[in-house]
């Protein structure tokens, strides 16, 4: 039980790093493609 | 404890220059002399999956969903967070399906009051319009406070000293440029936000005990907090919660007005993206409310609001505290420069745009001043309610309740060729005359009236579970689900639900919203809308150069040439007489 616990509490800053390592390659990868075309990002 | 380990005044100052200079610098570098009024309101409808999932995410985790789900985890124990987390990350997937009918129907518009307006007429616009605009100040004020008792409670500046910094600053770098502004520094205050979140939840975790915090602490738990299926938990937290996902996900501008900036074809990932990263964001921090549950941990001042910011300045060292306190800005930054944004928009489109000037008289340039100006008085007017102590709650309470009984009206607008501006009216004025007196148990609810408000509560909840399946799966499974689920609550719901007058009254504003508009709208047998006129009678504002994307013209009316047409056409609609 105090394993279960405790992978239900850590499990969450995993998933948090997960979407966070899609969401900055995605702006990077949108961000160079502005700068290559010569155009703002937003 | 009585005192809590504080930051320093030049520290505080620092972190905070470093935000919202930070944020300010990004603002200006992607400001242009002469905005764009489309882009100041959405960003031209074109942006990127990173951004604008950063976005959604971003605007979704404020300061006080943080709070309350640490609370949640404090008062219900370990299913608490879920019922928060989960329940608020399903509010921003169950929106994409009627998002992209949304955007299909209306590609270029800028508020759902707007589209509102296109499809019914003013009364329709002005209801939810109104909505957005006491939520947005609501919402502002409430991100204000969070701040101010942050600043209070973690550094030597006073509550009044701590709001007027953080208004001033979100100000500042969201009044020029508008929605792009807000959008951009998302990016780097959702990398603060999570990155900070990835970092404090183990940390604190491991200080409080780590895993033997489990069996050490045990005690301090009832029965009900150790369950994971807590009833307890689901009734009074999670089963309210959910009556008020669909809600906030129609009723809000916030959401609306990222769902016509991110590019079309990018909505499903864009929210889905931000469906996860809201739900592990939210529910992690509420693991610091079952932390602090099971270490025994009172709140400071008996106020479960301070068990987030106790937690961290106990067990993080200075460094990891300067990483919290940003965490806890970005989270009200982001939220803030969003309902700004919306507000703007709001009197951009809905009354500027449409009401005053008229969409072919519209000058962009005044519009955006009209943007600008809203951004100043909603600061201010947030400032005095947060300084002023002002109850905000029953308005809130008033606000979630008007969107509980727009969301079948606006939902079946979209899909529905018969429904009218009357059944549509008719529908939410019911829906909140039904809310108020069993919300706020202004009647007495035991005996045929208790049943009565149950019946249709219990019809509320085969409401709410059809149009969550509707959007995924279509009318048919909807129906059923809808039914079924009806058929099977009442037998348990009826004579019982009365008695948590929070979920009932949402369920009867959804139940009593739906009945109106589907009698009235089958009342009518004559009138058939044609879905294709919101895409000519919405669309951009300003056609200048440098300003709305090339495409434009694809998708919206082409310029002042076809308005004049356009404009005679809402004459029309404003009339109530759709197509036949």
């Amino acid at each position: 039980m105090t394993a279960l616990l405790t992978l239900y509490v850590l499990i969450w800053p995993v998933i948090v790093l997960g979407v966070l390592a899609v969401i900055v390659r995605a702006f990077v990868k949108e961000w160079r493609q502005a700068k290559r075309e010569g155009r703002s990002i937003i | 404890m009585d005192q809590l380990q504080q930051l320093s005044g030049p520290i505080v100052v620092t972190l905070m220059l470093l935000f919202f200079g930070g944020s300010l610098y990004m603002s200006i570098r992607i400001s242009r002399k002469r905005e764009n009024a489309d882009g100041y309101m959405t960003g031209g409808g074109k942006i990127g999956f990173g951004i604008s999932a950063a976005s959604m995410t971003a605007t979704w985790i404020w300061a006080s969903s943080m709070y309350a789900s640490a609370t949640s985890g404090f008062t219900y124990g370990i299913s608490g967070p879920i019922h928060y987390g989960l329940w608020g990350a399903l509010m921003i997937l169950l929106i994409y399906p009627f998002g992209r009918r949304i955007r299909q129907v209306a590609p270029r518009a800028h508020t759902i009051a707007e589209v509102m307006f296109a499809r019914h007429g003013r009364s329709s616009q002005l209801m939810l319009a109104g909505s957005n605009v006491l939520g947005s100040v609501i919402s502002l004020t409430s991100n204000l406070i969070a701040g101010g008792a942050l600043i209070d409670m973690l550094s030597p500046f006073t509550f009044t000293q701590g709001i007027i910094a953080i208004a001033a600053g979100v100000l500042l770098y969201t009044l020029w440029s508008g929605f792009r502004a807000s959008v951009l520094t998302d990016f780097a205050q959702v990398v603060a936000m999570l990155g900070a979140v990835v970092i404090i939840i183990p940390v604190v975790f491991f200080a409080a005990g780590g895993p033997s915090l489990f069996e050490t602490g045990a005690h301090n738990l009832t029965p009900q907090q150790q369950d994971f299926f807590s009833s307890d938990a689901f009734f009074n937290q999670g089963a309210p919660y959910i009556a008020a996902v669909l809600a906030y996900a129609i009723g809000n501008q916030t959401i609306a007005q990222r769902l016509f900036a991110v590019r079309e074809d990018l909505i499903k990932k864009t929210f889905v993206t931000a469906t996860v990263g809201y739900g592990a964001t939210i529910i992690g921090v509420g693991m610091l409310g079952v932390l602090a549950l099971y270490a025994g941990i009172q709140p400071l001042n008996d106020d479960v609001n301070n068990l987030i910011p106790q937690l961290a300045a106990n067990y993080l060292p200075p460094v990891l505290l300067c990483v919290f306190f940003v965490m806890i800005i970005g989270s009200l930054s982001s939220t803030a420069d969003a309902d700004l944004t919306a507000l703007a928009s709001i009197m951009m489109a809905d009354i500027y745009g449409q009401n005053i000037a008229g969409k072919k008289r519209a000058n962009p340039q005044t519009m955006i001043w009209v943007g600008r100006i809203t951004m100043i008085i909603a600061t201010a007017a947030g400032l005095f309610f947060a300084s002023s102590q002002f109850n905000i709650l029953d308005l809130l309470v008033f606000v979630g309740a008007l969107w509980g009984a727009l969301v079948f009206p606006v939902i079946s607008s979209f899909y529905w060729n018969r429904v009218t501006n009357l059944a549509f009216t008719a529908a939410v004025i019911a829906g909140l005359a039904c809310f108020l007196p069993v919300r706020f148990e202004w009647i007495d609810l035991s005996g045929g009236i208790g049943i009565a408000s149950d019946v249709l509560a219990t019809i509320g909840i085969g409401v709410v579970l059809g149009l969550m399946a509707f959007g995924f799966f279509g009318r048919l499974v909807a129906l059923v689900v809808g039914t079924v689920a009806t058929l099977a609550a009442a037998p348990f719901a009826i004579g019982f639900l009365h008695t948590y007058p929070v979920l009932s009254g949402s369920l009867v504003a959804y139940a009593a919203s739906t009945i109106v508009c589907v009698v009235l709208t089958m009342a009518n047998t004559t009138r058939r809308f044609d879905f294709a006129l919101i895409k000519e009678r919405t669309g951009d504002f300003d056609t200048r150069d440098g300003g709305a994307d090339a495409s434009a013209g694809l998708a919206g009316p082409p310029g002042a040439a076809g308005a004049s047409s356009l404009d005679d056409r809402l004459e029309l609609a404003n009339d109530g007489k759709d197509r036949a």
